[in-house]
């Protein structure tokens, strides 16, 4: 089965994070065309008060739990891209994806109830570009697209 | 049109329980812009004449900016209501998430007023506002409010502000604590929100803000990041925050020393960047937006405060519960600063109230009127004995925590005139950590500001300390003459820029063409960089108005008696002092340049030239039935 990660992805560094948000801005932005950072495809942690700040970002899993969960097939992983998107038009909103993302990686739009997820902005991500500090870094992969086995991305 | 301005308030009436949403009239906007604007407007607008300051009839306004809720760097909110430290204007602007919130909510504001006759917390959500019974919340810290209200609503994402133990008896200069832990610390607003049964608001919106032209935008962004990272002051507080500034100012001899008794402290080595870096710093944390981080988060890992997470102590509270207080131990100042924080106390006020009664029982002034018990260890340097005054503000417990829940200016009042000389306020206001004997347009700074002594509504120490050029020439420090000028149009410009709401920081590095960029990409507006001038002149016509008609009259005008009367005892500018000869010409020139009367009464003309709205006011009309307030 041919199940590979795209060849970019984003690599977090917590300890460069200063929890400012901007990423998420950046990704409203992208997504819904305006800013609210509760609108975006990653999250912030937060531990200790407002200590440490732990950026969580789609890994586009060799093996996504939220393609499996989705009942209608919804879910897909772009055969050139790699990047595991959903088609909103065969969304039923039903939100299993949500649950079954172990990170929360799900968006589930308030207004529409449709689902949405990081589709790596075509693979030059805004959060990264908005990132002040470097938490955020886009780490292109020196395995092609295709050739890694399931699981070693 | 897309506006990253709602021209929307949401107005609460906690008497009545009723909300409403009030549009706000194009000439408001065009105007008073946000933030502080709307504050000095809406003050003189809505409060009655002399109105109690903890009654119902005073206002609770949070308001952020036509730039909160943006990247633009770094924008903050504000609080403002009429002082019951000063019975005046007060603004008081804190950073965090709460105030971008707000804009998420859909609104350029809340307007809080009346009282509730219970304790209850404003919701603001997806189902639009509500009140919700607070009982269970009376008495809790701030952070532990803020968890509480979470778990209670079920949801982590709401935003919160609110008061503490302090808040809640209404202690003068209690705070609100905006998510997270930052204060909108000065001047009462905490004691305002009190009084008003009101110990939480939480916030959860939905909605998108949308700027008007984006890669327009985008382009100012760009333009303002850059400023920020090409600026030597930003790129300081990225290193160290505003800790870096103890040693500073202690050079400047400008620190407060043992309730500014003096303007240097040996202590101050162990409280700045190095100290506490090396005691308590692991990671930096950022208001939402900033690229600045200037806080350095932190903990206390060994000894008696083990464990205790902690903010950078930042300066004015390393100075005024350190050096004020004869305390050396960055630990030991940062566990009172989180006392203040959880409590809910000011701690810029509460530094110069501990500080006041260890000077006044040093001289003997508390002895036969608070117990012996309480005042035995009351002496500089005693960490537990300030601490213990602390949580007894907090609590008005005890003649002495009663006493000094009230402010310096009340509590040298009962104590008699020897003890009004160790009083160290403006109007009311506790003096902030910046001695003013060397540096005499900080002095003109905190007589003029329009809600107390204040070292934010104008800072010529940048110029006075440094030598750093105005307007062609070096600033001599000591000098008098030109200093009223530089003043004013420092107000101007930070009252025209605190409508964005800027912060202070951010302000370092961004050029004023670069907020009428943002501005501009984000509303729709046109204007240039003068206008943030034009808008604060304006502004500080407005306060002045609101302040005149609420009793202030130029009598109040004055520093504290310290600085006028006893010589500077070491420093670079040791032996200076601020004379009355000193004020009165600073302040007619003051007056002057701002086209006052020598009453300082704003003429008819300087009124119509600013732009003062006299004619025109807001008016709120009577709110609907709850259930009747929002379409879904």
């Amino acid at each position: 089965m041919q199940q590979s990660r795209p060849s970019v992805f984003i690599r977090t560094h917590f300890d460069a994070c200063t929890g400012c948000q901007l990423c998420q801005a950046a990704c409203s932005l992208h997504m819904f065309g305006g800013y609210n950072p509760r609108k975006s495809m990653l999250t912030i942690r937060r531990k200790w008060e407002n200590m440490a700040h732990i950026p969580v970002v789609c890994e586009q899993c060799a093996s996504p739990m939220c393609l499996r969960a989705c009942p209608v097939q919804a879910i897909s992983r772009d055969e050139k891209t790699k990047v595991v998107g959903i088609d909103r038009e065969k969304c039923i909103s039903c939100g299993l994806c949500d649950r079954y993302c172990p990170l929360g990686m799900i968006h589930l739009d308030a207004e529409s109830g449709k689902a949405f997820k990081c589709d790596l902005c075509d693979g030059s991500p805004s959060c990264v570009k908005a990132c002040p500090t470097g938490a955020l870094d886009l780490i292109t992969s020196p395995i092609r697209p295709g050739d890694a086995a399931e699981g070693q991305s | 049109m897309n506006s990253a301005a709602w021209g929307v308030m949401l107005h609460a009436d906690l008497t009545t329980g009723t909300f409403q949403d009030v549009v706000l009239p194009d000439w408001l906007q065009e105007g008073y812009l946000g933030g502080k604007g709307y504050a000095a407007k809406l003050l003189l607008d809505l409060i009655p004449e002399r109105a109690d300051p903890l009654g119902p009839d005073n206002m609770l306004l949070f308001l952020p900016g036509p730039l909160t809720g943006t990247p633009a760097p770094a924008m903050r909110a504000c609080v403002a209501t009429k002082s019951p430290q000063t019975n005046l204007f007060l603004d008081s602007y804190f950073g965090g998430m709460f105030g971008p919130e707000i804009k998420y909510a859909g609104y350029d504001g809340l307007m809080i007023s009346g009282c509730a006759t219970e304790p209850v917390v404003l919701v603001v959500d997806r189902d639009g506002p509500r009140l919700q019974p607070a009982e269970a919340l009376w008495g809790l810290d701030t952070l532990e409010t803020t968890r509480r209200v979470k778990e209670v609503l079920g949801d982590e994402e709401f935003k919160i502000a609110t008061i503490g133990p302090a808040g809640e008896r209404q202690v003068r200069y209690s705070l609100i604590c905006c998510e997270f832990n930052r204060q909108a610390g000065r001047g009462g607003a905490g004691a305002v929100m009190g009084s008003k049964n009101l110990k939480a608001v939480a916030l959860k919106g939905e909605r998108l803000v949308r700027v008007h032209d984006q890669s327009a935008f985008d382009r100012a962004l760009d333009r303002a990041n850059k400023e920020i990272r090409d600026s030597a002051e930003c790129r300081s507080l990225m290193a160290s925050g505003t800790a870096g500034s103890v040693e500073f100012a202690n050079e400047a001899g400008l620190i407060p020393a043992n309730n500014f008794s003096d303007g240097t402290s040996s202590l101050a080595k162990k409280l700045g960047d190095a100290g506490q870096s090396r005691a308590l710093w692991l990671s930096r944390a950022a208001c939402f937006g900033c690229p600045i981080a200037c806080t350095q988060m932190g903990a206390v890992r060994t000894g008696t405060y083990a464990q205790m997470v902690t903010d950078i102590v930042e300066y004015e509270s390393a100075a005024m519960l350190g050096t004020n207080l004869g305390i050396g131990d960055a630990r030991a100042v940062a566990h009172l600063t989180k006392l203040c924080d959880l409590l809910g106390l000011d701690s810029i006020s509460t530094g110069a109230c501990v500080g006041f009664a260890m000077e006044a029982a040093s001289k003997g002034l508390l002895a036969g009127w608070a117990p012996a018990e309480e005042i035995a260890d009351l002496e500089f340097g005693n960490i537990p004995a300030a601490e213990e005054v602390i949580r007894m503000i907090a609590a008005q417990q005890g003649e002495l925590g009663r006493l000094l829940s009230q402010g310096v200016k009340a509590a040298a009042k009962t104590l008699g005139p020897e003890a009004e000389r160790l009083a160290q306020h403006v109007k009311g206001l506790e003096m902030p950590a910046w001695g003013p004997r060397g540096a005499p347009g900080m002095g003109l700074a905190y007589m003029t500001a329009d809600r107390g002594a204040c070292h934010q509504r104008g800072f010529p120490v940048g110029y006075e300390a440094t030598g750093m050029e105005w307007r062609g020439k070096p600033v001599q420090a000591l000098s008098l003459e030109g200093k009223a000028e530089l003043v004013a149009t420092l107000q101007d410009y930070l009252a025209g820029t605190d409508c964005l709401v800027k912060c202070d920081f951010g302000a370092m590095g961004v050029a004023p063409e670069t907020y009428a960029e943002l501005l501009n990409a984000a509303t729709g507006r046109n204007v240039e960089a003068s206008f943030f001038d034009e808008l604060g002149r304006r502004i500080w016509n407005t306060t002045r108005l609101f302040n005149l008609r609420e009793g202030l009259d130029i009598s109040h005008e004055h520093l504290p008696r310290r600085f006028v009367e006893e010589p500077l005892p070491s420093g670079p500018h040791k032996g200076h002092r601020i004379t009355d000869e000193d004020m009165r010409t600073l302040l007619a020139d003051y007056y002057q340049v701002r086209d006052w009367d020598a009453q300082g009464r704003p003429l008819k003309e300087s009124l119509i030239h600013s732009g003062v709205e006299t004619d025109r006011r807001v008016v709120l009309t009577a709110p609907m039935a709850q259930n009747e307030t929002r379409e879904a």
